[in-house]
């Protein structure tokens, strides 16, 4: 299937050379469609210095299908689910907004600028969103606390 | 007073809440069974089989008249149509689709060679707008896999289509193959941004980003144009629009997208608001004349119109504005336009299989258009065509190498043809409606008495 060829290529691309912050690797060897990426807190952010798995599992269906993106670490983000899935789909990963031609380190990009610059109108965690808008320091205050307790392993 | 139950009346209640009347636009039934499971337009497959187009009559029945008639004529005029689903991909479907399928019917080995290699040179297209072909060529793959079919059923000598059928049907293939043509159509946009940018609402980039370069985003009028212009014109083929609305007449607006003075085969495609599917003509075996008006067979049958002897600019910028096509004297203008003659689409002529390459040079420019004919060689009893008895379809050799064929015969000039084109008016009351008692697919409404309690 084509999309076996694709995905192989991305993973090359992006292993010889990883983008800033980011590094990727197959969560099981044997399935290309599982992978494991290892996002590092864009410094401008109250994410600094942490470390957040994040499991990008592309569909059968791929490309013509966004991949998922679901944050394994614990993140306070308005953007991302407060729960044990801790997905995010917004912008470029909703099904009726993916275009084919996207680069899967165009997805990561989009994830870690995301950590940067969330997009409360777009919110999943509502009241994390309030908060980001009206009380700005105490937003990042819990972020950096949840960020110390919880994206301090190192990859 | 209230004999009925609880449990009934929240049965009542939920029947209530759960109705949803049939679809009205505009205070019409456009868009016929939207919720039938019947309806192959959202529940079949993703291409069908060619079906006869007296389904879509029947799913017409009764509809505003306007609709019933023109399908009605529809039906004669294009016995056959295959449809799409109604996906977001329909258009695309439908004009990629009709491309291999075309290509299959002509089984000209050299074309589809030519073609292949025309095709994927079109890459260099998505290079300079900054795709990386690592991201594409599956798509590319794929498309290259069905003309790598179409050569290989051909060498075997295989005529059934079911293969092409097969292969669109199949999710990954046909989403590859779409977003080949999208990718390519959007690449095509971005290099020719003077062409389309006036026409869409918001930034070139921004509209290939969302209407063009996604997975199910239906296709609009710039976006088929810019399909047909970058992907489909080179071809050879024409593409026909055929517009099924409520304009003024008595057949389906025919509207042609290119501009070839001649082509080698044409996509013709159905259009109903927010939806393509593709209409054949007659094949040349079907013996239409106890049926079809033969004025109307003639006039709208004949092969390349010579522009210059039309009364009015083919300017396809003013052509593509959809309403100028309801004036009646465009109309009139448009429909011998077409430039494919009833020649067969079907590989069975012997002067396809014959003389592919005598095809396949009338397009090099080299050879320059025949000069416009001023139409006088017809003989002057074909002149007086309306009374005599007219010429079996058959005897119509309309080959691109003899030039445009004018005859005209008095109605073409009336500037109110449609309106008096004796196919017309009797359908409305005829058997050939379904909604008639005497067709064979009459089906009287019956009224039950449930119904009034929906």
């Amino acid at each position: 299937m084509g999309s076996q060829k694709r995905i192989a290529k991305e993973l090359a691309e992006l292993v010889d050379s990883p983008p800033e912050g980011i590094k990727v690797e197959l969560a099981n060897e044997a399935d290309l469609y599982d992978w494991k990426v290892y996002l590092n807190g864009p410094e401008s952010s109250p994410f600094h210095n942490g470390t957040f798995l994040v499991k990008l599992k592309f569909p059968n269906e791929y490309p013509f299908k966004p991949p998922a993106v679901n944050f394994a670490t614990k993140i306070y983000h308005p953007n991302v689910t407060n729960d044990d899935k801790g997905s995010m789909c917004l912008g470029m990963l909703r099904p009726d907004e993916w275009k084919p031609s996207s680069r899967v380190v165009a997805v990561l990009q989009f994830a870690r600028q995301l950590l940067a610059e969330p997009m409360p109108d777009d919110a999943v965690e509502g009241r994390i969103a309030e908060q980001y808008k009206n009380d700005r320091a105490r937003y990042e205050e819990v972020a950096r606390d949840w960020t110390r307790r919880y994206a301090n392993e190192k990859a | 007073m209230n004999t009925l139950s609880t449990e009934e009346m929240e049965r009542f209640q939920k029947l209530s809440n759960e109705f949803e009347p049939d679809v009205q636009v505009r205070g019409f039934r456009l868009i016929p069974h939207q919720n039938n499971p019947a309806d192959t337009r959202w529940q079949g497959p993703l291409v069908s089989t060619k079906q006869s187009t007296q389904a879509i009559a029947i799913d017409y029945a009764n509809a505003d008249p306007t609709l019933v008639t023109k399908t009605s004529t529809l039906a004669l005029t294009h016995p056959t149509s295959r449809i799409m689903k109604g996906d977001g991909n329909c258009g695309w479907r439908a004009v990629a689709f009709g491309y291999f399928e075309n290509l299959f019917a002509l089984r000209d080995l050299v074309l589809i060679q030519n073609e292949l290699v025309r095709i994927k040179s079109l890459s260099n297209l998505l290079d300079q707008v900054g795709h990386q072909d690592y991201l594409y060529e599956i798509f590319v793959d794929a498309t290259e896999q069905v003309f790598t079919q179409l050569i290989q059923a051909i060498q075997d000598g295989i005529r059934d289509d079911s293969f092409l059928i097969d292969t669109f049907n199949v999710e990954y293939s046909s989403n590859a193959i779409l977003t080949h043509f999208r990718l390519l159509t959007g690449a095509w946009m971005k290099l020719n941004p003077q062409r389309y940018q006036a026409f869409i609402p918001m930034p070139l980039d921004q509209y290939c980003a969302t209407r063009i370069e996604t997975v199910k985003s239906e296709i609009d009028e710039v976006g088929l144009q810019a399909l047909i212009d970058g992907v489909i014109e080179r071809s050879g083929f024409a593409v026909e629009i055929l517009y099924l609305d409520r304009s003024q007449g008595d057949a389906v607006t025919p509207h042609l997208l290119t501009t070839n003075q001649t082509s080698i085969e044409t996509i013709r495609l159905l259009y109903r608001p927010g939806h393509y599917d593709l209409l054949y003509r007659p094949e040349p075996t079907v013996n239409m004349e106890p049926v079809v008006n033969y004025q109307y067979a003639m006039t709208s049958n004949y092969s390349p119109w010579d522009q210059g002897a039309l009364s009015f600019d083919v300017n396809p910028t003013l052509m593509s504005i959809p309403n100028l096509m309801m004036d009646p004297a465009f109309a009139m203008g448009a429909a011998p336009m077409s430039p494919a003659p009833i020649s067969p689409p079907a590989p069975s002529s012997p002067y396809r299989v014959s003389s592919p390459h005598e095809v396949y040079q009338a397009q090099i420019p080299t050879s320059p258009p025949p000069p416009p004919v001023q139409m006088p060689s017809p003989p002057a009893p074909r002149m007086s065509a309306p009374s005599g008895p007219p010429p079996p379809m058959s005897s119509l050799p309309n080959r691109p190498s003899d030039g445009p064929q004018i005859r005209l015969n008095p109605l073409v000039m009336k500037p109110n043809l449609s309106r008096s084109l004796p196919i017309t008016t009797p359908f409305k009351n005829s058997p050939y409606n379904q909604a008639h008692f005497q067709n064979q697919d009459f089906e009287p409404i019956h009224w039950e008495p449930s119904d009034s309690r929906k």
